[in-house]
């Protein structure tokens, strides 16, 4: 598959330590839940699920 | 090569160190420039009824370009020759039958990133990217990763179906 080598990066998806997921570049976001869909530049999503503003991280991952 | 037997259809093709000459049979109107002027290369009576090492490259190529149909058509082995060729070069493969040019693949649109936000489940982030995660980075390409998003998989920073258990609800 030769030309899937050639395919460059298109977003940068970081999984911060004990922090939320953020993305960068060119991606879209589906939430399912609440049928919204958006391309923002940058996006932190929670992922320790105590987040009020899901599926948004709002640093509860702090408290 | 497998391009080129899909592309070409019917006829056939003689080369010399230069060039390729392709023969298209059924569009032959018998117009016979090609053995009055160059019977050394094209003799209707022989078989194979092309030699190609019977006049000059550029003997060939000023014959083959008199062919007034798509019969007879050339081009240069070195592909980097061929699309220099002039207009003038009437039976150059480019014009005369440009079906059996290489056509360049086209670019692959790539679509951006899906993250999708699965009901009471996972992050699915699908497509090509760079995913950097316990200080290791890795890209991902045309592939998925799914994201734990209740917080507490055991298997960090991927789901592995918890969220059912504890009955996560976002």
């Amino acid at each position: 598959m030769e030309d899937q080598k050639d395919i460059k990066s298109q977003a940068i998806v970081v999984v911060e330590d004990f922090g939320p997921i953020k993305i960068t570049g060119n991606f879209r976001v589906k939430d399912l839940r609440r049928d919204r869909e958006e391309s923002p530049t940058e996006i932190w999503l929670c992922r320790c699920g105590k987040s009020n503003n899901k599926p948004y991280c709002d640093e509860s991952h702090k408290k | 090569m497998d391009n080129e037997k899909k592309k070409y259809t019917g006829g056939k093709k003689y080369s010399n160190d230069d060039i390729t000459v392709y023969w298209k049979p059924s569009a032959c109107v018998h117009a016979s420039y090609c053995y009055r002027e160059l019977i050394e290369v094209f003799d209707p009576g022989r078989r194979p009824w092309v030699d190609m090492e019977g006049a000059s490259t550029e003997k060939i190529i000023d014959v083959v370009n008199l062919c007034p149909t798509e019969a007879l058509a050339w081009k240069w082995n070195d592909e980097s020759k061929n699309e220099a060729v002039d207009k003038d070069q009437l039976n150059h493969i480019k014009f005369r039958r440009p079906e059996l040019t290489d056509t360049p693949e086209p670019v692959k649109e790539v679509p951006p990133v899906s993250a999708k936000i699965m009901i009471d489940g996972p992050i699915v982030v699908k497509g090509t990217f760079t995913f950097m995660y316990n200080g290791i980075t890795k890209e991902i390409k045309e592939s998925m990763v799914s994201l734990c998003r209740c917080g507490v998989s055991d298997h960090q920073p991927f789901c592995d179906g918890q969220h059912r258990k504890i009955g996560f609800n976002d």
